[in-house]
C-alpha cells in the first residue's frame, strides 16, 4: 500500500496499542504472582506489588520445598511426566506407523474400533466405577495408561508419514532389511520432528493434569504437585498443614505476635512453582507446538 | 520338473496342499502391523469400552456391593430426576446459559485477534505479541485459577488500582466472592487462556489466502477494509466452520476445572460436570451422577450431529 489513508494511519496506531495492551495483560498476572512470591510475606499484605519484590525473600520457597509431601508430589509429577510420556508416544507412533502400511486385513475395522470412543464413551461415574473394579484406581498406572492412547495425536503422527516418500522403505527391503528394522531405522529417525511434538504436548498434559488425582487417587503418596497446589486453593487445611510445619521447623520467625507467613505467599510460591518449569522451556519448545497445531489442523 | 498349473486347474481343486488359505496369506503378511496396533487397541477396549456398560447405572438404584448385574433396575427413574430435582435443573440450565456465551465471547475472539495480528509488519513486534499471547494456553487451569486469586485478592493488584482510581479511602472488595461477577469472570479467564492459541490456526488460514486477489481487489479501488470483509474473512470460512464445529462439541463438556476452580462457599453456579462429581463421587450418589452425565452425554452428541448437519448444508464441509 503505498498511499496510506489517514484513517488507516490511526488504525495502525490503534492496533499498535491495542495490542501493546494485550500483551501486558496477557503477562502481567504471571510477573505479578512471582513478585508475590518473591516478596516478604509481611509486607505484601500491604498491597502494592506490582511486577517486582519491594522485599526480597526466599522463605516462601524454603517453607514449600521443607514439606515432605510437597517434595514427593515433586517426584510423582516428574515421574509421571517421564513414564507417561514415554510410553503414550511408543504406543501412538507404533499405531500411526501400521495404519500406513498397505494392505493390512481388517485395518478399517480397527480404525472405526478406535474411533467411536471419540463419540460415545461411559462418562466419569461408569469410568470411575470401572477403574475401582479394576484396581487401577489410586495405582501409579491410573496416570499413565489411559491417556497412553490418543486417537487425534495418532492421527497427526499418520499424517506426517505419509510425507515420507514409500520408496526409502521399498529400498531398504530389497536390501534385506526387515519391518523392523525398515521402522526403526528409517521411519522414526526421519520422524523427529513429529516426535518432539508429541513428546511436548504429552509432556505438558501430564506435568498439567490434575483432575486424574481429585477423581481417581486418594493416596497421599500418590499426589502430584498441581493436585497440591488445588489443595492450597481450595482446602485451607493443606495451607494451615504448611504453616504449622515451617513454625515448628523454625523456617518462619514469628516477628510481633505474627508468624512470618501468609496463606497469600504460600499460593504464590507453589503457582511459581507448577508453572515456572512450563514458562521457562516455553520459548524453546513454543515452535514446535505450533508446528504441530499446523500439522493437525490445516489440512487440504 | 515343475508342475503345470493353470487358472482352470486351481479353481477345480481348490483345497491343493499349497493352496494356503487367503486369510493366513494377508495375516502372514500384516502380523507386523497388528503387533503395532495391539497396544492401542487393548487400551482403547479396556479403557474406553469397558466402562461403557457402566452407563447402566443410571437406569438402576446402584449399589457397589451388590455390583452391575446384581443392583435393583428403576428404569427412568433417576432420569426424571435430572428434571425435577431444583439442583439438576439449575445445573442444567446454568451449563447451557455458560455454554451459549462461551460460544458467543470465545469463537469471535480469535478470529478479531488473527486480522489485528497480521496487519502488523512481520518483526519482533509481531512475533513477540504472538509468543506472549499464547502463553497462557500452556499453564495449567489450577494455576490459571491460582493467578486470579491472587490478582482479586484484597491487597492484589486489582484492588490497588481500584483505590488509584477511585481515591485512597475506597473499600477493597472481595471480587471472588461476588455471585455477578462469577460468570463473566469465567468467560475472560477462558478468552485470555486461550484466545492467543486460536489465532494460530487462523493465521496460518491468512497466509494461505491467494495474494493476488488483494492485488486485483486493488487495483479495483478496494480499500483496506473492504478488501477484509470480501476477501480475508470468506477466505477464513472454512477453518471457521471446522473450529465452530469442534467447539459446539466439546462446549456441552462445561469447564470442569474452571469452574471447580472458581468456586467457593459464596458462590451458587453449579454446572452438570460440578454435580456429577460433587454427588457421583464425593457422595457416592453414582445412579443420580450416572443420570446426569448420560442426559449430559445426550444433550452433547447431538449438539455436534446438529452442527455438522447445518455446516454441511450451509457450505459442504463436515468433520465426518
Amino acid at each position: 500500500m503505498n498511499h496510506e489513508s489517514a484513517s488507516y494511519k490511526v488504525f495502525k496506531v490503534a492496533n499498535v496499542t491495542f495490542l501493546s495492551v494485550l500483551v501486558f495483560v496477557m503477562i502481567f498476572p504471571f510477573l505479578n504472582v512471582l513478585a508475590l512470591a518473591f516478596n516478604d510475606p509481611l509486607d505484601s499484605q500491604f498491597g502494592g506489588i506490582t511486577i517486582y519484590p519491594r522485599v526480597f525473600t526466599l522463605d516462601n520457597f524454603k517453607l514449600l520445598f521443607a514439606n515432605e509431601e510437597v517434595i514427593h508430589a515433586l517426584w510423582i509429577s516428574l515421574a509421571r511426566v517421564a513414564a507417561g510420556t514415554t510410553i503414550a508416544v511408543l504406543v501412538q507412533y507404533a499405531c500411526a506407523y501400521a495404519f500406513t502400511l498397505k494392505d493390512v486385513a481388517g485395518r478399517g475395522a480397527i480404525l472405526i474400533f478406535l474411533i467411536i470412543p471419540m463419540y460415545f464413551n461411559g462418562g466419569l461415574i461408569p469410568t470411575y466405577l470401572i477403574y475401582s473394579e479394576l484396581h487401577v484406581s489410586n495405582t501409579f498406572w491410573v496416570y499413565i495408561l489411559p491417556v497412553s492412547f490418543s486417537l487425534y495425536n495418532m492421527v497427526i503422527i499418520r499424517s506426517y508419514l505419509y510425507t515420507i516418500p514409500d520408496s526409502l522403505g521399498e529400498s531398504a527391503r530389497i536390501d534385506g532389511a526387515n519391518d523392523w528394522t525398515i521402522m526403526t531405522r528409517i521411519y522414526m529417525p526421519l520422524s523427529m520432528p513429529i516426535i518432539a511434538v508429541m513428546t511436548l504436548w504429552t509432556a505438558v498434559y501430564h506435568w498439567n493434569d490434575w483432575t486424574t488425582t481429585l477423581y481417581y487417587v486418594t493416596n497421599h503418596k500418590l499426589f502430584t504437585m498441581q493436585y497440591i497446589l488445588m489443595q492450597i486453593l481450595k482446602e485451607g487445611e493443606r495451607v494451615s498443614k504448611l504453616m504449622e510445619e515451617a513454625l515448628i521447623k523454625g523456617i518462619t520467625v514469628v516477628s510481633s505476635g505474627q508468624p512470618h507467613i501468609t496463606p497469600q505467599a504460600i499460593r504464590a510460591a507453589n503457582i511459581i512453582v507448577t508453572s515456572l518449569p512450563i514458562i521457562i522451556l516455553y520459548p524453546f519448545l513454543q515452535r514446535f507446538f505450533v508446528k504441530g497445531v499446523t500439522l493437525g489442523a490445516v489440512k487440504e | 520338473m515343475k508342475a503345470i498349473t493353470t487358472k482352470a486347474d486351481h479353481v477345480l481343486r481348490p483345497d491343493r496342499p499349497t493352496a494356503v488359505p487367503k486369510w493366513k496369506k494377508k495375516f502372514k503378511k500384516s502380523y507386523f502391523a497388528y503387533l503395532l496396533m495391539l497396544p492401542s487397541v487393548v487400551l482403547t477396549l479396556i479403557f474406553s469400552y469397558l466402562p461403557m456398560p457402566g452407563i447402566l447405572v443410571a437406569f438402576q438404584d446402584h449399589n457397589i456391593f451388590a455390583g452391575l448385574w446384581n443392583s435393583p433396575w428403576v428404569g427412568l427413574k433417576h432420569i426424571k430426576e435430572v428434571f425435577q430435582v431444583p439442583l439438576l435443573r439449575d445445573a442444567i440450565l446454568n451449563t447451557l446459559m455458560l455454554s451459549v456465551m462461551m460460544i458467543i465471547v470465545s469463537f469471535p475472539a480469535p478470529i478479531l485477534l488473527a486480522l489485528l495480528i497480521n496487519e502488523l509488519k512481520n518483526g519482533l513486534f509481531k512475533r513477540g505479541v504472538q509468543t506472549l499471547s499464547y502463553m497462557p494456553h500452556f499453564l495449567s487451569w489450577i494455576a490459571v485459577v491460582g493467578l486470579t486469586y491472587s490478582l482479586l485478592d484484597v491487597d492484589g493488584p486489582i484492588n490497588d488500582l481500584k483505590l488509584l482510581l477511585l481515591g485512597a479511602d475506597t473499600e477493597r472488595t472481595m471480587f471472588l466472592s461476588h455471585q455477578a461477577l462469577f460468570v463473566p469472570m469465567l468467560l475472560i479467564l477462558s478468552v485470555w487462556k486461550e484466545v492467543g492459541w486460536g489465532t494460530i490456526v487462523f493465521l496460518a488460514a491468512i497466509t494461505s489466502i491467494d495474494p493476488s486477489l488483494y492485488e486485483a481487489a486493488r487495483i479495483d479501488g478496494a480499500n483496506r477494509f473492504q478488501m477484509h470483509r470480501h476477501i480475508t474473512l470468506p477466505g477464513l470460512k472454512t477453518t471457521a466452520i471446522i473450529m465452530l464445529i469442534f467447539t459446539l462439541g466439546g462446549l456441552f463438556a462445561s469447564n470442569f476445572e474452571l469452574v471447580y476452580g472458581m468456586q467457593n462457599p459464596f458462590i451458587d453456579f453449579p454446572v452438570i460436570s460440578t454435580v456429577v462429581f460433587s454427588s457421583g463421587i464425593q457422595q457416592g450418589n453414582y445412579s443420580t451422577a450416572a443420570a446426569v452425565g448420560f442426559v449430559e452425554g445426550l444433550v452433547a452428541f447431538t449438539l455436534m450431529i446438529t452442527a455438522n448437519y447445518i455446516a454441511k448444508k450451509v457450505s459442504r464441509i463436515s468433520i465426518f
